[in-house]
């Protein structure tokens, strides 16, 4: 019984660690990823608010040209902005039109993060459940054993 | 044959049991997958750097160019670059120097050398990496197919500590790192090799001398060994050249050991040198080859720094054996490669004992 027991413990501590764990890093690295994107979409849309606030027609910038080598470049007419809808694509926007597209990203976003993190509670569910059981195994032994003393 | 042989069948799998050496094998394997994987991204930096420098080139030609200017990760503006000769260079720890295209391109060319020289490092180590998982694979190879040293003691007229040789040399089977006990088998055969040595020069065939010396110097380092292996294998040598066999019979052993032998040679060389071999993952086969060049260019002048370095000598005594016999000449003249040498030594097998015995002191 004690070994039985014991192979049993083992198996559900390789089960958490092998594939509990990893699904929930795996988890966690998408959704920092996806944090990552909702954060360059809410400064774009601060910058886009600030250009529009304060009327800004032309832009100097330092452009990276690879390895921290900057260069000047102006902006002339800060009318159109490129903006990327993903797979590789950029549209023409005018100021409000982007700032509509950003919002719209933005909502999104928020329910893709939504998502993943009820994936990782669920994922920290699991383990939570599978050690529980662990334990489970590991105090029934001994508790069985005092009934049987008292008898 | 009066002589009874005590000797001890160890089969190298015991010596390098070969789930270890399989396992130590996997584990350079790794190491070498991380180093490459480096070297792979130094290698990107690189024609980064040399892009980069080109473009830094062509820019001044145009007052301005016509670019897409980035505004954060996801957007651009439609733009130009100005001051197309005005480039600002990060210098590290948020400094920065504004420089022109030239003096811009000979920063990034600086840059580019430092990241040469270290792709050049990452490369040594591979190259370090590699010849030790070669070492293990060889290995490997022959624990697995059950390769045995023999060990069997040496019986001589006028010994001394012969027959402590065989015990202290058991006890080094997995230690690589003690010497001590060759010592008295190094005296031994250094004072043989004096004599050889002397008769060498009689010979004058330091053309031959050379050739086997390289030849060795490859064989053994190749050869898992330890400098148990070496005194016993001698022994072997020795002992069988001793007994008048027929020639064949004592060729063919001798064949067989002095190969070893040639290799143990350079093992003895190696030993030394093998024991930081085996004990750090480092550098030490550069070392190590640097040794074993030494030792085969400097040969004459280091035979009377005796006791120091025996490895050395053991060269000696292998090439002297050879030189002395003029049918060997013909024959060592006659083929090619370190079955020659293997071959010339061993159709002398009394000769060059009897006169080994007749010159001792």
């Amino acid at each position: 019984m004690e070994s039985l027991t014991q192979h049993k413990v083992q198996r559900y501590e390789e089960f958490v660690d092998r594939r509990l764990k990893p699904d929930l890093q795996h988890a966690i690295d998408e959704r920092d990823k996806i944090f990552e994107q909702q954060k360059i979409f809410t400064d774009l849309r601060r910058n886009i608010e600030n250009l529009e606030k304060n009327s800004i027609t032309s832009l100097r910038t330092l452009v990276n040209l690879g390895s921290e080598v900057y260069l000047q470049a102006e902006v002339t007419n800060t009318q159109r902005i490129f903006v990327d809808v993903g797979l590789g694509f950029h549209v023409e926007f005018t100021w409000s039109e982007a700032l509509n597209y950003i919002q719209k990203r933005e909502e999104r976003i928020a329910k893709k993060i939504d998502e993943y993190n009820q994936l990782i509670a669920s994922i920290k569910a699991q383990i939570k459940l599978v050690l529980e059981g662990i334990r489970e195994l590991l105090q029934l032994p001994a508790e069985k054993s005092l009934p049987e003393r008292s008898f | 044959m009066e002589d009874t042989r005590r000797g001890t069948v160890t089969s190298l799998a015991s010596l390098f049991p070969v789930e270890e050496a399989q396992k130590a094998a996997n584990r350079v394997q790794g190491a070498m997958a991380e180093k490459r994987a480096e070297l792979d991204h130094l290698l990107g930096f690189v024609a980064d750097n040399n892009n980069l420098i080109n473009l830094v080139h062509k820019l001044p030609e145009e007052l301005s160019h016509e670019i897409m200017v980035p505004f954060g990760k996801a957007a651009f503006f439609p733009g130009r670059l100005i001051h197309t000769n005005e480039f600002l260079v990060l210098l590290g720890e948020g400094y920065y120097a504004e420089r022109t295209s030239k003096q811009t391109a000979e920063i990034l060319r600086r840059r580019g050398k430092a990241l040469d020289s270290q792709v050049d490092s990452l490369e040594a180590m591979i190259k370090d990496l590699q010849a030790e998982a070669n070492f293990f694979g060889q290995t490997i190879a022959e624990a697995a197919e059950g390769l045995v040293e023999i060990r069997e003691d040496y019986i001589e007229e006028d010994t001394h500590g012969e027959e402590s040789k065989s015990g202290p040399l058991k006890q080094h089977t997995s230690d690589l790192e003690k010497t001590e006990a060759n010592n008295e088998e190094y005296t031994r055969m250094v004072a043989r090799l004096d004599e050889l040595e002397k008769e060498e020069e009689l010979a004058a065939e330091s053309g031959n001398d050379n050739e086997i010396y390289e030849q060795t110097t490859e064989d053994d380092f190749h050869k898992s060994v330890s400098p148990v292996d070496q005194s016993n294998n001698k022994s072997i040598a020795t002992e069988s050249a001793e007994k008048h066999h027929n020639p064949d019979i004592a060729d063919q052993l001798n064949f067989a050991s002095l190969d070893l032998q040639s290799n143990v040679g350079e093992g003895k060389n190696a030993a030394a040198k093998k024991v930081k071999f085996v004990d750090h993952t480092g550098k030490p086969l550069i070392h190590h080859e640097e040794k074993t060049v030494k030792a085969t260019t400097a040969s004459k002048s280091e035979v009377q720094h005796q006791p120091s370095q025996p490895s050395f000598d053991s060269h000696k005594a292998f090439t002297g054996s050879i030189v002395e016999h003029t049918e060997n000449l013909k024959t060592l003249n006659g083929q090619s490669s370190s079955s020659t040498s293997s071959q010339v030594s061993g159709s002398q097998p009394s000769k060059p004992v009897s006169r080994f015995k007749m010159q001792r002191r």
